[in-house]
């Protein structure tokens, strides 16, 4: 077995490992599980969305657990001010009574941040995560601080409660790689929830990864080859969710406002790339494509005004973008080579 | 490297069978237009002979060996191949990410693992047939041509159109032609007199087409006699050939008072000679037309006119100006006659019976009331929401000359019909007459019918108010009474 295949042998175990060690915990939910991986070995972020008492809040902070990765938790409210995630520099005296500036960290610095209900927040203090989300450090009086890495923002938020809330805006919903919807449990996972919850003996998750570890495998992910007809297919469909675009389907000419960014064709072949490898192979397939693309694209997409009015899923739109993607790069070919 | 040979051997026999499927589908696509050629020879046996059936077999075996050559040959791409193979096997597209990226310069390290997996994958498949079977459209259809060429073959050959222009005399008239025959020989061989010798060009080729396939040069076919420039330039005088009296025209004087209920009427003389003329004709200024071609139709028309037409002096006065290079003249006189053509073959179906009776009862009627107390009345013309289109504007109706019918009316008036020039065959009518000047009494009597049932339609339906239905009947009647 060559050095590669070890390497890849690796990352599979891991990922295996840090699955089962969440799902000890949390019933169900076996593709936002699989996500929320996907986000971190990716080096993106990632945001549950899902009504209260789903789980959100609990799977990360078991996937937290899991790892051997400083972990810090942030309760967005509407009085809450960037400096309160940041940090601020604040007076301190020394021992010899000389006082001068200490810069306090907040809770941002941490591999791991739990944002949780990020949109009770205001725009302003949600903005105070963008930089760190996209350059990995923050700005405070006019010095850089970087952030550990890996740094991993999870971020939930609930659909149905609007009030008091303020939606994120479009530039800070693109910094997340994944947007994941938790869906209720079916009645044997709430069986199984039921079960596991009201014993006397909560689960113990075990640490299975470290965070040199998280950076390597990033790496590995990294150098996982994609074919030039699967990439054109990730473009095809990014383009597709663009009503501007000339071969861009008739559900997207009519609800769709604006489509996703470059960031969204980033997503889809990073998150192919990782689902890739996580399966074994060793290069990313129309299916990963597939995969990720509901994940990658559902909070960079926003619908027009008719869109809205009628009530159109995104998930069902970009289903039938990716469909349209695939039947055109089929009948293109002549049907031997179909 | 025996690995590598492993999936060059995969892509190898991909390539083969798509190679093969191609050759199928352009080999039926071929073979029916080969079949449909073949079809088109076999029409032609007549012309081509005995070697009719090997031809057009030939060709469909030509077209099916040209269409599986081209669908070989044609090129198959090695990514091609490879999506073809991961599509096939299950291979989430190991097999085109390996051959593009193990040829790459900037090849990770993770791709040689790739390569390897793909490889070891490749050996374990079992090869099986994996393009699937198109059939074209055409290979759908193939039967029809083939089974059309195997009939064709098997029928004795269909006989070739000639190339002259129909002849429309009936068949108990060829038959008295063929015993006339015999006697026009004698004429032609005897020793032609100046004057004669002059109208040679007319009679030789009047024999030529009666004659029908008989003749030694290629008998029923006009353009040998055409092209004849020394006969076609002489001048004919047609009135000493009538002085001469030739029975066949009695005959054929004789034949034309007889109802001819077997002819086909949408197929006349002058239909034929008028479709001549616009193909002719069409588009084109008198300098550009083909002095040869129009001296064709003028003498075919001249022709036609010695078989009872009054359009022969016309046809001939054509050729002259013709022969004098004065085209707009020679048109002219083509138009005439063809005029006269069509008059002629409009008094013919009305004179048959077969169309127009009505009308041909209503004229006769008046004409006998106009002869009988000198004023036939408007209303008795003109029914109720009848009426001419008169005026200088257009009528949809080919019907040229209408005047017969109105001759008793004191508004005389005749409606005369010119071909109108165009994309659509049809005719502009004009009034003549003493009614040209009277144009709007005229028009007021045509629709005043029209008009009063219009008025009685709108009162019955209730679009008028009540309290002017006794106006408006009121005004109608003062009309009358004016």
């Amino acid at each position: 077995m060559s050095q590669q295949d070890s390497r890849v042998r690796a990352f599979v175990t891991a990922f295996e490992a840090l699955r089962a060690e969440v799902e000890k915990v949390i019933v169900g939910h076996h593709d936002v599980i699989t996500h929320v991986l996907t986000g971190l070995f990716a080096g993106g972020h990632v945001l549950l969305e899902g009504v209260p008492g789903l789980g959100k809040t609990l799977l990360i902070k078991t996937l937290s657990e899991g790892l051997e990765l400083s972990f810090s938790r942030v309760q967005f409210t509407p009085d809450l001010m960037p400096a309160d995630i940041i940090g601020t520099n604040i007076i301190v005296e020394d021992a010899d009574g000389r006082k001068h500036f200490q810069f306090q960290h907040g809770p941002i610095f941490a591999h791991i941040l739990l944002a949780d209900e990020i949109n009770r927040a205001t725009p302003k203090t949600q903005s105070a995560l963008l930089e760190g989300m996209q350059e990995g450090a923050v700005t405070v009086g006019g010095a850089s601080r970087p952030l550990p890495a890996p740094f991993f923002v999870l971020a939930t938020q609930n659909p149905i409660e609007m009030e008091g809330t303020y939606p994120l805006p479009e530039a800070q919903l693109d910094r997340f790689l994944f947007k994941l919807r938790v869906r209720y449990p079916a009645i044997d996972e709430l069986n199984a929830i039921i079960d596991r919850t009201t014993q006397s003996r909560p689960a113990t998750v075990s640490r299975v990864l470290s965070g040199p570890a998280v950076l390597a495998f990033r790496e590995l992910i990294r150098e996982v080859p994609i074919a030039s007809h699967v990439r054109d297919f990730a473009s095809a469909i990014v383009m597709g969710t663009h009503p501007q675009w000339e071969h861009s389907p008739e559900v997207s000419r009519r609800f769709v406002r604006y489509g996703a960014s470059p960031r969204g064709a980033q997503a889809l072949v990073l998150g192919g790339k990782v689902r890739a490898l996580a399966e074994g192979r060793y290069n990313v397939s129309a299916e990963d494509i597939k995969a990720m693309a509901s994940p990658a694209l559902r909070h960079r997409i926003i619908l027009n005004f008719e869109g809205e009015a009628e009530g159109v899923d995104t998930d069902t739109l970009i289903g039938q973008v990716v469909e349209d993607a695939e039947a055109t790069a089929v009948q293109s070919r002549e049907p031997f080579l179909r | 490297m025996e690995q590598r040979v492993g999936m060059d051997d995969l892509l190898g026999r991909i390539r083969r069978e798509i190679r093969r499927r191609r050759g199928e589908y352009y080999g039926l696509r071929g073979a029916f237009w080969g079949a449909v050629a073949g079809f088109a020879v076999l029409l032609a046996k007549q012309g081509v002979g005995g070697t009719a059936p090997w031809v057009a077999g030939s060709l469909v075996v030509i077209g099916a060996l040209a269409g599986v050559v081209y669908g070989v040959a044609r090129r198959v791409g090695r990514l091609d191949t490879a999506r073809v193979a991961d599509r096939a096997f299950g291979l989430h597209d190991r097999v085109a990410t390996t051959l593009e990226w193990g040829e790459r310069a900037d090849r990770t390290s993770l791709v040689d693992a790739l390569v390897a997996d793909t490889l070891a994958r490749v050996q374990a498949l079992q090869i099986k047939g994996v393009v699937r079977h198109v059939l074209p459209r055409e290979g759908r259809f193939l039967p029809l041509p083939v089974v059309a060429c195997l009939v064709l073959a098997l029928m004795p050959p269909i006989p070739l159109p000639s190339g002259r222009l129909p002849d429309m005399l009936a068949p108990g008239e060829e038959e008295r032609e063929d015993r006339t025959r015999s006697t026009m020989l004698e004429e032609t061989t005897r020793p032609l007199a100046k004057d004669a010798q002059k109208r040679a060009s007319f009679e030789e080729r009047d024999f030529a087409q009666r004659a029908g396939g008989g003749g030694a040069t290629t008998a029923g076919d006009l353009s040998a006699i055409f092209k004849d420039t020394s006969l076609a330039n002489q001048r004919p005088d047609f009135n000493s050939f009538l002085k001469k009296g030739d029975e066949r025209l009695k005959m054929l004087e004789q034949m034309d008072r007889l109802p001819d209920l077997q002819s086909d009427f949408t197929n006349s003389q002058y239909k034929m000679v008028f479709r001549k003329s616009k193909s002719l004709t069409g588009g084109l200024r008198p300098n550009q037309i083909s002095p040869q071609k129009l001296r064709e139709l003028l003498e075919e028309m001249e022709r036609l006119g010695r078989k009872g037409g009054n359009w022969g002096n016309d046809a001939m006065e054509g050729m002259e100006a013709l022969e004098g290079g004065q085209t707009d003249r020679a048109l002219e006189a083509m138009q005439k006659a063809l005029d006269k053509m069509r008059a002629m073959d409009d008094a013919e179906r009305s004179g048959k019976g077969l169309r127009g009776g009505r009308e041909n009862e209503r004229g006769s009627r008046g004409r006998e009331r106009g002869r009988g107390d000198g004023m036939g009345g408007d209303e008795q013309d003109f029914g109720e929401g009848e009426g001419l289109l008169p005026g200088r504007g257009r009528s949809g109706s080919p019907k040229g000359e209408a005047t017969q019918r109105l001759r008793a009316s004191p508004y005389d008036v005749g409606v005369e019909g010119e071909s109108r020039r165009g994309r659509k065959e049809g005719f502009d009518t004009n009034l003549t007459g003493r009614a040209g000047s009277m144009a709007s009494r005229l028009q007021y009597l045509g629709v005043i019918g029209q008009y009063r049932k219009m008025m009685e339609d709108a009162i019955t339906r209730e679009q008028v108010p009540r309290d002017y239905h006794d106006q408006i009947r009121n005004y109608f009647q003062a009309l009358d009474e004016r």
